[in-house]
C-alpha cells in the first residue's frame, strides 16, 4: 500500500500529512519569501523578527530533500539487496524486511525515511557552509564519489585511511586545519570487511556521520545511518547523487546570517 | 620539469595565496545584515583587515603567522646571498654587477677547494630558491575551508592525478566502443612504443607534486601508468604519457671510429696499440695492399703454432680484406698467444677505418673489437697456486 502511494506521487512525511499543517507551511515560505534580500527593507525590521520569520530549523523539511527521490528509485538502484543470511549484524534486525533464497533484503520504507532524515541533516549543514567529507574505501567507487564532492563543492577521501587524519590532523596537514562538520560514509567498512576507521574517529572527535550501513555493518556509531546496499555502483551512484543535489540544496539559499 | 607541473590540475585558487583574502572575503559578497559592523559609526568604512580578521578561522590565522615567519626567513637568506655574492666578486677581484652564478660557483671551488665526493656535500652558495623547498600556497580560505576537493587526503595532487587517470582510462574505453560499434574492426590502432625509455624516479614525481609519497603509493601510481599505457588506443594520450618517462641513455656507445691517415706515397694507413696480458703491439694496417704481414720484422712464421697463426688472420678473413691490406706489427712482453692476441686486436681496430658500419657491427659481435682483460691470478697464500689448494688431510 506504502509503495503505492510512493509510485503515485512523491512521499510524503508523517508530520505534512495534515493539510492545516501544509497551509501553514505554505503561508510560511510566502513570508519568508517576502522578507528576502531587500537591504532596505531589512533595515527596517527588526533582527529577532527576522530570525523568527526565516529560522530553517522551524521547518521539517526546508529545503525540500523529500522531492529528491522515491521509493521506486532506491528499487531500480538495488538498495534493497541485503548480503546472506549468515552475515547479519543483529543492529541491522530491525531494517531488515526478510530474506529471500538466503538473500536478506532491506524494509525500503524505513530505509526511506531515514534517507531523508539524512538528507535534510546535509542540507542544513551546508546552509551553514560546513565542510562535509564523504569517505569510501572501495577503490571501485573512488571515481563516483571523487566526482560527487567535486559537484558538490565539498570534499572526498575515498582512498587508504590515514589513522591520524582527524585525531592527529596537526601533524599530518602541518599545522591547525579546520576538521569536517559532516562525514558520509558510503560504505562504513574498509576493503578488510572491519568498521573504517573514519566511523570511530569521527565519534571521537564530535564529528556528526551519516553513513550507509548494509546488512554485515554496524550502526551504532553513526549519528545517521541509512540501513541500504553499499556495494553495488548503481546503488552508489545514487547515494552520491542524492547527496550532492540535497548539498546544492542547501547552498542554493543564501543564508540572512553569516556563521 | 616545468611542463610536469602543468600537467597537475591545480584549481587556480590554490596559488592565490595569502593575498587572496583580501580580495574575496564572503561577508562582503551578500546582502548580509552585518552592515552595522562593517560601517563605523562616523559613517567611514572600517579598516578591511580589521574587520576581516576578527571572522578569520583559527586554521588560517595559524597559516598566516607560518608563512609569515617563512617569507622574512626566505627575505633575509636573499639579502645575505645578493650581498655575500658582492664580497664575492670583490675577493676576486670582479666586477660586482657582473658577477654570474657560475662565477659564484667557480670563486667557491678556488676559496674552498674539496676533496669531498658527492658533490651535494661539497660547500655551495646557491639563490635560496634553489636551497630552500618551495611551499605549498595556502590551502584554505578566510574560513579555513580548504580550495582542492581532495584536501583531506593530505595528499591531493598525487591523488588528483590519479583520478584524472582513472578518467582518461574510461575516455579511451568509450573511444574504443565507439569504434567497435562503427564496425571498425580491421583497423589496428598504431602501438605506443615505450622502448629506450623509463618511468621517472620516485624523486622526479615528488618534486612535481611538491608532496612526499611512501614506496608503496609511487609503486601503485607505476602500476597504474602502466596499465594505462597498456590500453590498445593509449597512443591517443602519448603525450601525456611520456612526460612521465625518461630516455634511457644509449647502452651502447657509439664510438669514433678515427679517419684513415695517408703515408708519403699516398697510401692510406691505421695504426692502433693493442695489448693482451702483459705484451704490447703496435699494429700498422696499409690499404692497397697484396696481403704482406710482417710481425718484428719476419714472416707469420715469427708464429711457429698453427693457433697463433689463425688468430691473426681471422680478423682479416672475417672482414673480406685478406689480400687487400698490409700487416707491420712489432709485439713484445709475455709469450706467443698474448702476443698473437694483442695482434689481432690491433688488426681489428685498424680494420675498423677501412670497413663499413655493418661488418663492423658484426666484428663487435664476434667480439674482435672487446679487449681481452683476462690476466694472471695471483697465488695465494696458504694455497700451492691461484686456486690450486694444498693436500687435503682428514686428520
Amino acid at each position: 500500500m506504502e509503495y503505492e502511494a510512493a509510485v503515485k506521487g512523491p512521499l510524503k512525511l508523517k508530520g505534512t500529512a495534515n493539510k492545516d499543517i501544509q497551509k501553514k507551511l505554505k503561508k510560511k515560505n510566502k513570508e519568508k519569501n517576502a522578507a528576502s534580500l531587500k537591504v532596505d527593507q531589512l533595515a527596517d525590521i527588526k533582527e529577532s523578527e527576522l530570525k523568527e520569520i526565516s529560522d530553517p530549523l522551524k521547518f521539517p523539511d526546508y529545503f525540500g530533500v523529500r522531492k529528491l527521490f522515491r521509493i521506486k528509485d532506491l528499487f531500480d538502484a538495488r538498495i534493497h539487496y541485503g548480503h546472506k543470511d549468515g552475515t547479519l549484524d543483529p543492529n541491522m534486525k530491525p531494517y531488515i524486511f526478510g530474506s529471500r533464497l538466503g538473500h536478506l533484503i532491506f524494509d525500503l520504507d524505513k530505509t526511506a525515511e531515514m534517507l531523508q532524515d539524512a538528507l535534510n541533516f546535509t542540507a542544513h549543514i551546508a546552509y551553514r557552509g560546513g565542510i562535509i567529507l564523504f569517505v569510501s574505501h572501495c577503490p571501485q567507487h573512488t571515481l563516483t564519489v571523487e566526482n560527487a564532492a567535486k559537484q558538490a563543492g565539498e570534499y572526498a577521501h575515498a582512498r587508504e585511511w590515514d589513522f591520524h587524519i582527524f585525531t592527529n590532523s596537526e601533524k599530518v596537514y602541518n599545522g591547525v586545519t579546520r576538521l569536517p562538520d559532516l562525514v558520509i560514509l558510503l560504505s562504513t567498512l574498509n576493503p578488510q570487511m572491519q568498521e573504517h576507521t573514519a566511523v570511530k574517529d569521527a565519534a571521537k572527535m564530535c564529528i556528526p556521520t551519516i553513513g550507509i550501513v548494509d546488512s554485515n555493518s554496524n550502526p551504532n556509531l553513526i549519528t545517521y545511518p541509512i540501513p541500504g546496499n553499499d556495494d553495488s555502483p548503481a546503488a552508489v551512484q545514487l547515494y552520491c547523487n542524492l547527496f550532492r543535489d540535497a548539498i546544492l540544496l542547501g547552498k542554493s539559499k543564501k543564508p540572512v546570517e553569516v556563521y | 620539469m616545468a611542463v610536469l607541473r602543468e600537467l597537475v590540475v591545480f584549481p587556480s585558487k590554490c596559488f592565490r595565496g595569502v593575498r587572496s583574502y583580501f580580495f574575496s572575503a564572503p561577508l562582503f559578497q551578500n546582502g548580509s545584515l552585518k552592515l552595522n559592523e562593517s560601517v563605523s559609526k562616523d559613517g567611514h568604512a572600517l579598516d578591511f583587515e580589521q574587520s576581516d580578521t576578527k571572522k578569520m578561522s583559527k586554521a588560517m590565522k595559524s597559516y598566516m603567522e607560518r608563512a609569515k615567519i617563512h617569507d622574512n626567513f626566505i627575505k633575509q637568506q636573499l639579502h645575505e646571498y645578493n650581498i655575500g655574492k658582492r664580497h664575492l666578486a670583490n675577493m676576486m677581484g670582479k666586477d660586482p654587477e657582473f658577477f654570474t652564478q657560475t662565477d659564484v660557483d667557480e670563486a667557491i671551488r678556488y676559496l674552498f677547494p674539496s676533496g669531498l665526493f658527492d658533490p651535494r656535500a661539497r660547500p655551495m652558495m646557491k639563490h635560496p630558491d634553489e636551497i630552500y623547498p618551495k611551499r605549498k600556497a595556502a590551502e584554505f580560505d578566510v574560513n579555513g575551508r580548504p580550495y582542492h576537493s581532495l584536501f583531506y587526503t593530505s595528499k591531493p595532487n598525487y591523488y588528483t592525478l590519479m583520478h584524472d587517470l582513472a578518467v582518461k582510462f574510461k575516455q579511451l574505453d568509450r573511444h574504443e566502443d565507439k569504434i567497435i560499434s562503427r564496425g571498425i574492426q580491421n583497423q589496428k590502432p598504431t602501438e605506443l612504443f615505450l622502448f629506450g625509455s623509463e618511468w621517472i624516479p620516485k624523486q622526479k614525481i615528488e618534486n612535481v607534486l611538491l608532496e612526499s609519497l611512501t614506496d608503496a603509493q609511487y609503486v601503485n601510481l607505476i602500476k597504474t601508468f602502466e596499465r594505462f599505457s597498456q590500453h590498445p588506443y593509449s597512443v591517443i594520450e602519448k603525450d601525456f604519457i611520456m612526460q612521465f618517462r625518461r630516455q634511457l641513455a644509449a647502452q651502447v656507445e657509439i664510438q669514433q671510429v678515427p679517419e684513415l691517415m695517408r703515408d708519403e706515397s699516398g697510401r692510406p694507413y691505421m695504426t692502433y696499440n693493442a695489448r693482451r696480458k702483459t705484451s704490447n703491439a703496435t699494429v700498422k694496417v696499409i690499404g692497397q695492399g697484396t696481403g704482406v704481414i710482417s710481425i718484428n720484422e719476419t714472416d707469420i712464421h715469427f708464429f711457429q703454432r698453427e693457433q697463433d697463426k689463425k688468430q691473426i688472420i681471422f680478423p682479416l678473413q672475417f672482414s673480406d680484406m685478406l689480400g687487400k691490406v698490409d700487416v707491420v706489427a712489432t709485439v713484445d712482453g709475455c709469450g706467443t698467444s698474448a702476443q698473437s692476441g694483442a695482434i689481432r686486436l690491433g688488426i681489428s681496430m685498424c680494420l675498423r677505418s677501412f670497413v663499413n658500419a655493418e661488418t663492423i657491427e658484426r666484428m663487435r659481435l664476434a667480439g674482435l673489437l672487446s679487449f681481452d682483460p683476462r690476466t694472471r691470478e695471483r697465488k695465494k697464500p696458504g694455497q700451492a697456486g691461484a686456486r690450486k689448494k694444498f693436500t687435503w688431510k682428514k686428520r
